[in-house]
């Protein structure tokens, strides 16, 4: 079995950048009762599976039990959500962790140029940044602060997902005597800045590659779309695939730059990347090496999305691409974990994904001119911002 | 006692050659309206002649670059517009092919399998295009710090055996590779002798027909595979050193026995105990006690020659490398001392339960398991190794830790240190 909860909220509306992920982690670390030590032991005893986290959206609590110890996962979920104490000590240990991950993606040239990338389009929203902050606000923060937002979180309710080889009355009704008595108050803080970007329409970031022999140059194009619930969001996500977003090498971006040109092994479109409460993106992808290249994906980038922004998609493009999303729609609740996840973010995002048919409703009611006209709204080549990410050497300072 | 039902895979398994010796597995599990088709062939990096690295790797990529009845990138098209999704991998044992569809419209992946394995192309212009797309994929390779440190590694590790090679290959030795060392690998491997297919998910009545009429006439004929040869490890633990990023990053590779060695299943629960949780024995010293690394792996590799138990961790800012090294050095030690307690031994059993469970929840993942014992062992492969893994007494791992561990067993340890790293 698997349960996903989900604390509306977030990196978009955290006071401290980074702090909802520290204080999701911090969810594993320690309650009332129990020590993390005296935690790990007992829920590996059993096999259970904890982890914590933030997203732009909310932090969150993931727990895989085997389904035989189902009784214990809930209560067990309950009093970490209820009694989690947010040790200071932990804290600061959390806190280095999570600097390290930061450094660890940075050390990624594609990672470094991604984050250059998003700055580059959504500043000074906080979906311009990493998730986990910015070593600077990791410094900043403390337990109590962790505290004082999961606090806040809980009282505007959560959404929680379950899944699994269990009895859901069963499930339910243990859930709802467990926090029956918690109280929910419609307290909403500030919206987070809107999205503007940077001024400039390109970037160019030097990566240091240290003793690698590498020189492949990172490519990113693209501008911020739409959120999770837009109208729109399926005619985008189905124009999308035929960019780039769908099964293997196909898509025009990879058929193009990939199949015909040979120019890299790694590249991808897609229209609403990221997107969630706030407006996803439209996102191309290349991986190559040398200027020249860089420059000849770049002009093959641009003249595929102004064509297909001019011509739409075609007839077939419209019926394979609907079929491919629909017929993937089977390998996304396999699991219980798939279902857990999938229930709390149909929460989330007011999404009825519980609902029989509602998918196949949305994406049967799509038309090519639909689809066109979506993309005449949210797709705009004047407004495209390029980050190039370029091997050499130099002080990474500038790209945090 | 754990799990005493225990049964590797979920549903019904039926294995069958057909005339032509390929192996047809299915596994019959209605959990969800898919199926996945799997075709593995015994041929890897193991099997290239020599110059010629990365020729397995060059021709997986080649199978979706046209065929008979399949145009270029018409693979992937018609896998899309049936709703499905595709993909292949190449390891040094083995290279696998497979498709996820619904249960109406799986036997297109036959079709598809069937023509490429007598009607390959191999256009000229699209060899040369792919080759330029691998020296891409090598490059991204290089430039992802884990990445680069883990080849070097296996590289020192494996020596001249061809575990130490890269999978991809190397740059000069892809440009020796053209459309006809391709065609004589395919030749030599891609025969339904040299094959297992395996069907798995919600099938209806009459698959193993469905298959025999699509693969049952395809000429046998595949080349002897040459016996796996035995790697000559360093008898002591080497080191490697490279620079790049922030990051301290350390990897240390130790020569363990291949994955049908008895002592297998010891060393699965060895790898839990070390490294398997937050309960596990680096975990609590590397990453809670001293809080020296931000987090820490160990894993084995499962192959058919002696390979590596590996263990990897990063080092939070400010920790020592030297130090870092002492306290790994000093648990592995720890291990081969004396015998864990039985319930520590008991929890990392359940952790890799729990984990061989939660990563075999779907038919795609459950096709894959039951493709690769076939094909390098025997179907039972898993279930054995499970089974014995739950019964293994504190006193073995102990025995087999003295065998791998330094200070008794070789291997090589690798440092990726940030560039500006002035230290020892």
């Amino acid at each position: 079995m698997a349960v996903r909860v989900c604390l509306p909220g977030g990196a978009r509306l955290e006071p401290i950048p980074g702090l909802s992920s520290v204080t999701g982690r911090l969810l594993t670390e320690g309650t009332r009762r129990r020590s993390s030590e005296t935690l790990a032991a007992d829920l590996e005893a059993l096999g259970m599976d904890l982890s914590g986290g933030g997203s732009f959206d909310s932090h969150m609590l993931a727990l895989d039990a085997l389904a035989t110890d189902w009784e214990r996962a809930i209560d067990w979920t309950a009093e970490l959500l209820r009694d989690s104490i947010f040790p200071e000590d932990r804290c600061i240990w959390v806190r280095r962790q999570v600097m390290a991950e930061l450094e660890s993606l940075g050390d990624r040239p594609e990672v470094r140029t991604a984050w250059a990338f998003l700055e580059h389009l959504y500043a000074p929203h906080p979906m311009s940044r990493p998730v986990q902050g910015t070593p600077e606000s990791l410094a900043a923060m403390e337990a109590q602060d962790c505290a004082e937002l999961h606090a806040a979180a809980l009282r505007r309710g959560l959404a929680i997902g379950i899944a699994g080889a269990v009895d859901p009355d069963a499930v339910e009704s243990r859930l709802r005597g467990l926090l029956a008595d918690l109280g929910f108050e419609a307290e909403e803080p500030p919206p987070p800045p809107i999205p503007q970007g940077l001024p400039e329409a390109r970037r160019v970031v030097t990566l240091d590659v240290g003793d690698s022999e590498s020189k492949q140059a990172h490519l990113f194009i693209g501008h911020p779309t739409v959120p999770r619930f837009h109208p729109d969001y399926e005619a985008l996500e189905l124009a999308g695939v035929v960019l780039g977003a769908g099964a293997g090498l196909t898509g025009r971006i990879p058929e193009r730059i990939r199949e015909r040109e040979g120019l890299a092994y790694s590249t991808r479109g897609n229209t609403v990347a990221g997107c969630g409460l706030d407006p996803g993106r439209l996102l191309v992808y290349v991986g190559t090496t040398s200027a020249e290249r860089v420059e000849q994906a770049e002009r093959g980038v641009r003249e595929e999305i102004e064509r297909w922004l001019e011509e739409g998609i075609t007839a077939e493009e419209m019926e394979e691409t609907r079929s491919y999303l629909l017929g993937r729609e089977p390998f996304e609740r396999e699991t219980a974990r798939q279902w857990a996840e999938l229930l709390a973010d149909a929460m989330v995002y007011d999404i009825p994904l519980d609902e029989a048919g509602w998918r196949e409703e949305r994406l049967a009611g799509l038309t090519r001119e639909r689809v066109h006209d979506a993309l005449r709204r949210h797709i705009h080549p004047d407004r495209l911002k390029v980050t190039v990410g370029i091997p050499g050497r130099q002080d990474r300072s500038g790209v945090r | 006692m754990i799990a005493p039902t225990l049964t590797a895979l979920p549903g019904r398994s039926t294995v069958e050659q057909l005339d032509n010796g390929l192996t047809v597995c299915l596994l019959e599990n209605p959990q969800a309206p898919l199926v996945t088709t799997a075709l593995w062939f015994r041929a890897g990096t193991r099997d290239e002649q020599p110059g010629l690295g990365g020729t397995a790797h060059f021709l997986e990529h080649m199978m979706f670059k046209g065929s008979a009845r399949y145009s270029r990138g018409e693979i992937d098209r018609r896998t899309q517009a049936l709703g499905g999704s595709n993909n292949a991998f190449t390891s040094h044992d083995a290279t696998t092919y497979y498709f996820n569809f619904a249960r109406d419209r799986w036997t297109e992946a036959l079709a598809i399998e069937a023509d490429r394995m007598t009607g390959l192309s191999l256009d000229a212009s699209e060899v040369d295009s792919e080759r330029q797309v691998i020296l891409e994929e090598i490059a991204m390779y290089e430039s992802d710090p884990w990445d680069a440190l883990e080849q070097r590694v296996l590289a020192r590790l494996f020596g001249d055996h061809p575990y130490g090679r890269p999978v991809l290959g190397t740059a000069p030795e892809l440009h020796e590779i053209g459309a006809a060392e391709l065609a004589a690998f395919h030749r030599a491997f891609y025969r339904p002798d040299n094959a297992v297919l395996v069907v798995a998910g919600d099938l209806e009545a009459g698959a193993l027909e469905r298959v025999r009429e699509r693969l049952g006439a395809l000429a046998r004929g595949a080349s002897a595979r040459q016996p796996a040869t035995e790697p000559v490890f360093p008898h002591r633990v080497e080191r490697v050193e490279r620079r790049q990023g922030e990051v301290a990053r350390l990897c240390l590779a130790l020569a363990t026995p291949a994955a049908s060695d008895a002592s297998y299943p010891a060393i699965r629960l060895l790898v839990g105990l070390l490294a398997s949780g937050r309960a596990s024995r680096l975990h609590r010293s590397l990453v809670e006690k001293h809080q020296l690394c931000s987090w820490v792996m160990a894993d084995v590799m499962e192959t058919t020659a002696p390979g590596a138990l590996i263990v990897a961790t990063e080092l939070v800012a400010d920790s020592e490398p030297e130090r870092a090294e002492e306290t790994l050095l000093r648990e592995l030690t720890r291990m081969t001392e004396e015998p864990p307690a039985a319930e520590e031994v008991e929890r990392a059993a359940h952790m890799l339960l729990a984990e061989w469970i939660y990563d075999h929840e779907r038919i795609h993942q459950q096709a894959l398991a039951a493709g690769f014992s076939l094909t390098l062992f025997d179907l039972g492969h898993k279930e054995r190794q499970l089974r014995r893994m739950l019964s293994v007494r504190p006193e073995e791992v102990t025995a087999i830790a003295r065998r791998i561990l330094p200070p008794g067993g070789g291997g090589v340890l690798g440092w990726s240190l940030p560039a500006r790293w002035s230290g020892a």
